[in-house]
C-alpha cells in the first residue's frame, strides 16, 4: 500500500548511539568491587572510583540529550533503488497451499458412514450365523459398550432376541458410524498418499489393534466371545466401503469465508466442484 | 534515559502507541529486584524458629524505634509524590523543597536502622554470626538498607541536578517520576520485611530443626 | 498492504565496501577501537557470540580431559583434585560464559533488525551488560591463577557447577577459590540480567509500525519469555551468591547444617534458579528452529498462536518444577508427587512445540541445507533428551538413576545435541546477513555429520552406563564393574566431535575472507532482517519498515498472495 515514503519520517537523517567508553569502565570498576573481596581491599576501591567514573561518564551521555553520531547526509542521499530482496536462487513460487486444499463435502461421509454400517452389519451377521451360532449374539454384545447388565448375561440370552438391546445396539452403530464417516471426510485428503489405502486398510488394522489392546477395560462381555479375524474382517469392510463411497463424490474446494452451508455441498455453485 | 532522538520515535507515535521504553525498563528493573527480595524472605520465612541458641526475635525485636523509622519511610514515599507533581506543574522551588523533605526522612530510616543495629550488637549481642535468627535478619534489613541508600543516592542526584539548574520541568518530569518509581518499591519491600521480621517473625524460637 | 521495506543502495549491498558507516578501510587499532566502544547491537551481539564460542572451545578442552581420564578404568592421567576442577569449570562455563551468552548475543543481534528497530531500547546499558560478561568470565577464570587453594596453591572452584552446600563451607572448601566461583558468576549473572532489561523494553517499546506481539517473529517471543525467566532467575542465585559469600567471609549461618543452617535450602534456592536456567538455554534455540524451519520447509510455521501460547506456558510452568532435580534427598511424597507432576505437565506445551515443527515440515519442500541439517538434528536430539527427561521426572526411576551418567547423557542430549546444533543452526543461517558472505555448504555439512556422529557416540553410551550404575563427578572406575566398553565408546565419540569442530572454525576462517557473497537475503526467508543489507548498516534499516502480517518479506515478494489477506 505505502511504497511512497512515510511523511512522518525524515527519509535520509541518520543518528546513531556515540559508541563511548563509560560502559566499559563502569562494568570493569563494578567486577573489581567484587574482585575486591578475593584480593585486597584497595582493589575494590579503585573499582568502586572507576565505577563512580563511569558511571557519571554514562550520565552525561544521556542526560540532558542523547549523544549521537551523524551519518553524513552525503552517504545517505544516494537515490535509493528498488529493494533489493531477489532470492539467490530463484525457487518456483507456487501457490499458497492450503492443507487440505479440496475435502469431499460432508455429505459424503454421512452416506459413506451409513453404507459402510451396513457392509459391516453384513460381516458381523456372517460372523454370528456362521461362527457364535446365532446372528443376535453381535448385535447384543454391541449393545454391552453402554449396558454393564448384559456382561452378566447368560450364553442363552445373549443368542436370543432382546428389544431393547436391539435398540440399543442400532443406535450404537449407526451413530458411531455416522461419526467415523464424517471423521473420514475430513482425515482422508489429510492422508499423505493414497487416501483409500490408508482409510480401509491401515486405519482398520490400527484400531483393531487399539480395541485389541483396550477392549477388556471398555468392553470385558465381548472381549470373552470376540473373533478377532472377524472383527479385523468387519472393519476393513467398513472402512472400505465407507471410504470408497466417500472418494465416489467429487471434492470441494476449501476457501476461507466459506459457510457451513457451503462445506455441506448445499450451494455447489459457489463451493465450485470439480 | 530519554525517548529516542531521531525519526524512529515520530513515526512510531505517529501510528502506534507504543509504551515508554523507560517506564518498562524500570518496571523490569523492579520486577527483578522483587525476586531478589523474595530469595531473601523466604529464606527469613524459612528459617523462623530455628534458633534455638543465642539472642531470640522475642528479647532483641522492639517496635517503638522501628515503628517510627517506617512512618519516615512511608511518609518520604508520599512527599516525593508532591516532589512529582510539583515539578510536573513546573515549580521547580517547590520540588527542591520537597526532595529534601524526601532525603531526610529517608536519611531518618537509615540512621534509625544504624541505632537499631548498634543496639542490637552492643546491647543484645546480636550479630550475623550468632546464630540463624541474627544470620538472616541482618541480610535481609542490611540489603534493604543498601537498597535504600541506592535510592537516596538517585533523589540526591536529581537534587543536585535541579540545584544546578540542570532539571527542565516540561522535558524532565516524566523522568524524574519515573525514577521515583524506585523509591515506591523500596518502601514497598519495607512493609513485607517489617512485617515478616517484626510481626510474624516475633515467635518463640523452638528447637525444631 | 505490503511492507515498506528498508531500502538499499548499490554501493553498501558489497560487503567489501560496508561495515557501518565509513566505506574507507580502517587501521587494525582503528577497528579494534571501534568494536570496544560500540553501542551498536550488532557489534555487541558478534562479540558476545565470538566470546562464547572461545569459552566454548575452552569448556569443551576441559570437558575432553575428562573423557581422557575416563577412557580405561584407574586411569591415571588427571588427579582427582583437577579432575573436580575440570568438571566444575566445564559446567560453569558451558552455562554461564557459553549457552548464555551466545543466546543472548543472538537475541541481542536479531531482536532489533526482527522488530524493526533501529537499536536496542538501551544501547549503552546493553554494552555494560556484555562487559560484565566478559570481566565475569575472565575473573572466573582468573581462579586458576589468582585464587589461594590448599596449601596456597592457586585452584580452580571445585564444587561442581551447582555447588552444594556444604561442600562450599570453609570447612570444605578452603581458599578463596570458591568465592571466584561466587563472584565470577555473580558479575556475569549482572550483565545477563540488564541485557534481558534490554530485552523486555526492545520488544515491548521498539517494535516498527504494524508489528504487533502477535506477528512477532518467533524468536522475539521466545527472548521475551527467556527475558522474563532470567529476570526472575537469575536475582534469586544472585542472592543465594550473596548468602553464601556471607557465610564464607563473614561468618554467617545461612548453610552451614552444623550451625542450624540448611543445605538443603541452597539446594532450593539453587534449583529455583537452575531449572529456569535450563529454558533460559532451550527456549532461544526453540525460537532458531522456529525460524530456520519454516524458511527451508518453504511454510509458514504450523500453529503460530499455539506456538507462543506454548512458549508462554512453558515460562511459566518452567518456574515450578525445580525440585525435580532434589528427589534424592528426601522432600516427601507430597513435594515428590507435585514436582514430578509439574514436570509432566511441561512436557504438553513441549510436545505442542514438537508437533508443530513436524506439522511445518509436512508436506513442505524440503531443502537440507546445512542450518536445515542442524535444526533437523535438533529435533531429533531433543526429543530424546526431553524423552529420558520425563523418566527422570518419574520418581522412583529418579532415586534408581540421580547422579549417575544417565542423568549426564540426558541433559548432554537437550543441552548439546538442543542447545548447541540450534546455534550452530542459527550461525549457519545468519552468518551471511552478519558477514555478507556464505559458510561453505559442504563443510558445514561435514561439520553436521561429525558433531552429530560423535555426539551421538559420546552421549548415547552414558544412558548405559549410568543404568548400569556408574556415578558422576568420579574421577575413575574400577576394572570389573562393566563400564569400560562404554566409557571406551564415549571417549572415542570427542576427536570425532573436536574434529567438526575444527572443520567449522576452519570454514568460518576461510568463508571471512572468500566466502560466496550472499546478498540481501540468501535463503529466501520472510522476517524484517533480511530486507536490509549485509551486513546491515549501523541503522539497521534506511527507512523504518511497516508490516502487515507476520511474514512481512513475503507479503513484498508475493504481492497477489498477502498474508495479511489471511490474518
Amino acid at each position: 500500500m505505502s511504497d511512497a515514503p512515510n511523511e512522518h519520517e525524515a527519509p535520509y537523517l541518520r543518528a546513531i548511539p556515540r559508541p563511548t567508553p563509560w560502559p566499559l569502565i563502569t562494568a570493569f570498576g563494578c567486577t573489581l568491587v567484587f574482585a575486591g573481596i578475593v584480593t585486597h581491599v584497595l582493589v575494590s576501591v579503585t573499582g568502586a572510583a572507576c565505577a563512580i567514573v563511569g558511571l557519571v561518564g554514562w550520565f552525561r551521555e544521556v542526560f540532558p540529550h542523547e549523544a549521537t553520531e551523524e551519518i553524513p547526509i552525503a552517504q545517505c542521499e544516494i537515490p535509493l533503488p528498488a529493494p533489493v530482496l531477489a532470492p539467490r536462487s530463484t525457487p518456483r513460487h507456487t501457490v499458497r497451499k492450503l492443507v487440505p486444499e479440496e475435502i469431499h463435502p460432508y455429505r459424503s461421509g454421512l452416506v459413506g458412514g451409513l453404507i459402510g454400517a451396513a457392509a459391516m452389519a453384513i460381516v458381523a451377521a456372517a460372523w454370528g450365523i456362521i461362527d457364535a451360532g446365532s446372528i443376535w449374539m453381535p448385535i447384543n454384545l454391541l449393545a454391552g459398550v453402554v449396558l454393564p447388565s448384559i456382561g452378566s448375561a447368560s450364553e442363552e440370552a445373549l443368542k436370543s432376541f432382546n428389544g431393547t438391546w436391539f435398540a440399543c445396539s442400532a443406535f450404537l452403530h449407526v451413530s458411531l458410524s455416522l461419526m467415523v464417516g464424517l471423521i473420514f471426510v475430513v482425515a482422508l485428503p489429510m492422508m499423505p498418499k493414497r487416501p483409500l489405502i490408508a482409510g480401509g486398510i491401515i486405519a482398520p488394522i490400527l484400531w483393531t489393534g487399539v480395541a485389541w489392546a483396550s477392549l477388556h477395560v471398555v468392553n470385558p462381555t465381548l472381549e470373552q466371545h470376540i473373533s478377532w479375524p472377524w472383527f479385523l474382517a468387519s472393519q476393513i469392510a467398513f472402512g472400505c466401503a465407507c471410504g470408497g463411497v466417500v472418494a465416489r463424490f467429487n471434492m470441494v474446494r476449501l476457501q476461507f469465508g466459506q459457510t457451513i452451508a457451503e462445506r455441506l455441498d448445499v450451494e455447489q455453485s459457489k463451493g465450485g466442484s470439480r | 534515559m530519554r525517548t529516542m532522538s531521531n525519526e524512529a520515535s515520530v513515526v512510531m507515535s505517529a501510528t502506534t502507541t507504543m509504551p515508554s521504553r523507560a517506564k518498562v525498563g524500570m518496571a523490569s528493573l523492579i520486577f527483578m529486584e522483587s525476586a531478589f527480595f523474595a530469595a531473601f524472605l523466604v529464606t527469613y520465612l524459612y528459617y523462623i524458629g530455628k534458633s534455638p541458641d543465642g539472642p531470640q526475635p522475642l528479647d532483641c525485636l522492639e517496635l517503638g524505634p522501628v515503628l517510627f523509622n517506617s512512618a519516615c519511610l512511608i511518609a518520604s514515599s508520599v512527599t516525593v509524590v508532591f516532589a512529582v507533581k510539583s515539578l510536573a506543574r513546573g515549580a521547580v522551588g517547590a520540588f527542591r523543597l520537597w526532595m529534601v523533605v524526601t532525603i531526610l526522612l529517608g536519611l531518618e530510616f537509615l540512621v534509625g536502622t544504624g541505632i537499631e543495629w548498634r543496639g542490637l550488637i552492643e546491647g543484645k549481642g546480636l550479630t550475623l554470626q550468632s546464630n540463624a535468627f541474627g544470620t538472616t535478619y541482618y541480610a535481609l534489613v542490611g540489603f534493604h538498607a543498601f537498597h535504600v541508600a541506592i535510592g537516596l543516592l538517585m533523589l540526591f542526584g536529581m537534587l543536585l541536578l535541579s540545584l544546578c539548574g540542570c532539571i527542565n520541568p516540561k522535558r524532565d518530569h516524566m523522568r524524574v517520576d519515573i525514577a521515583t518509581w524506585y523509591w515506591h518499591f523500596v518502601d514497598v519491600v519495607w512493609i513485607f520485611v517489617f512485617t515478616l521480621v517484626y510481626i510474624i517473625g516475633k515467635v518463640p524460637q523452638g528447637g525444631s530443626l | 498492504m505490503t511492507t515498506t521495506p528498508a531500502h538499499s543502495d548499490p554501493a553498501r549491498s558489497d560487503p567489501e565496501s560496508s561495515g557501518g558507516a565509513s566505506t574507507e578501510r580502517l587501521t587494525f587499532w582503528e577497528e579494534a577501537t571501534r568494536w570496544t566502544l560500540s553501542v551498536d547491537h550488532k557489534k555487541l551481539g558478534l562479540m558476545y557470540i565470538a566470546a562464547g564460542l572461545v569459552f566454548f572451545l575452552i569448556g569443551g578442552v576441559e570437558a575432553a580431559f575428562m573423557r581422557l581420564q575416563l577412557m580405561k578404568a584407574d586411569a591415571g592421567i588427571i588427579d582427582p583434585e583437577t579432575f573436580n576442577q575440570l568438571f566444575t569449570m566445564h559446567g560453569t562455563t558451558m552455562v554461564f560464559l557459553v549457552g548464555m551468552p551466545i543466546l543472548l548475543g543472538f537475541g541481542n543481534y536479531l531482536i532489533p533488525l526482527m522488530v524493526g528497530a533501529r537499536d536496542m531500547a538501551f544501547p549503552r546499558l546493553n554494552a555494560f551488560g556484555f562487559w560484565l560478561f566478559i570481566f565475569g568470565g575472565i575473573l572466573l577464570y582468573f581462579s586458576y591463577i589468582g585464587s589461594q587453594g590448599l596449601y596456597g596453591a592457586p585452584s580452580a572452584p571445585d564444587v561442581g557447577w551447582f555447588a552444594y552446600a556444604p561442600l562450599t563451607s570453609r570447612t570444605f572448601s578452603r581458599g578463596n577459590s570458591t568465592d571466584y566461583w561466587i563472584l565470577g558468576i555473580l558479575v556475569s549473572g549482572f550483565g545477563s540480567m540488564t541485557t534481558a532489561i534490554n530485552f523486555i523494553a526492545t520488544i515491548l517499546c521498539m517494535r516498527c509500525p504494524g508489528m504487533k506481539l502477535m506477528r512477532m517473529p518467533m524468536i522475539a517471543w521466545m527472548m521475551l519469555v527467556v527475558a522474563g525467566l532470567v529476570l526472575v532467575a537469575i536475582p534469586v542465585l544472585t542472592a543465594a551468591q550473596a548468602m553464601l559469600l556471607l557465610d564464607r567471609s563473614l561468618g554467617a549461618h545461612f548453610f552451614d547444617p552444623e550451625t542450624q543452617g540448611s543445605a538443603v535450602l541452597w539446594q532450593h534456592l539453587f534449583w529455583f534458579f537452575g531449572h529456569p536456567e535450563v529454558y533460559i538455554l532451550i527456549l532461544p534455540a526453540f525460537g532458531f528452529v522456529s525460524e530456520i524451519l519454516p524458511v527451508f520447509s518453504r511454510k509458514a510455521i504450523f500453529g503460530y498462536s499455539l506456538m507462543v501460547a506454548a512458549t508462554v506456558g512453558i515460562g511459566f510452568i518452567a518456574l515450578g518444577v525445580w525440585a525435580h532435580h532434589m528427589f534424592v534427598i528426601g522432600m516427601g511424597p507430597v513435594l515428590d508427587s507435585f514436582f514430578a507432576a509439574a514436570t509432566f505437565l511441561i512436557s504438553v506445551p513441549t510436545g505442542i512445540k514438537i508437533f508443530n515443527w513436524i506439522g511445518t515440515m509436512w508436506g513442505g519442500r524440503l531443502r537440507f541445507a546445512t542450518p536445515m541439517l542442524f535444526v533437523t538434528g535438533f529435533i531429533a536430539m531433543f526429543v530424546i533428551g526431553g524423552l529420558t527427561g520425563i523418566m527422570l521426572a518419574t520418581v522412583p526411576m529418579d532415586w534408581q538413576l540421580s547422579d549417575s551418567y544417565f542423568v549426564v547423557g540426558h541433559f548432554h542430549y537437550v543441552l548439546f545435541g538442543g542447545t548447541v546444533f540450534g546455534i550452530f543452526g542459527a550461525i549457519f543461517y545468519w552468518f551471511p546477513k552478519a558477514t555478507g558472505r556464505m559458510l561453505d555448504d559442504k563443510l558445514g555439512k561435514w561439520t553436521f555429520w561429525l558433531l552429530f556422529i560423535g555426539f551421538t557416540l559420546t552421549f548415547m553410551p552414558m544412558h548405559v552406563s549410568g543404568v548400569l550404575g556408574m556415578p558422576r563427578r568420579v574421577y575413575t572406575y574400577e576394572a570389573d564393574r562393566g563400564f569400560e566398553l562404554w566409557n571406551m565408546i564415549s571417549t572415542i565419540g570427542v576427536p570425532v566431535q573436536m574434529a567438526g569442530i575444527l572443520v567449522f572454525l576452519w570454514n568460518v576462517v576461510r568463508s571471512l575472507r572468500k566466502g560466496e557473497i550472499a546478498g540481501n537475503d540468501p535463503w529466501d526467508a520472510w522476517t524484517l532482517e533480511w530486507a536490509t543489507t549485509s551486513p546491515p548498516p549501523e541503522w539497521n534499516f534506511d527507512r523504518v519498515p511497516t508490516v502487515t502480517s507476520a511474514r512481512p518479506l513475503w507479503d513484498l515478494k508475493n504481492p497477489e498472495d498477502p498474508d495479511a489477506h489471511y490474518e
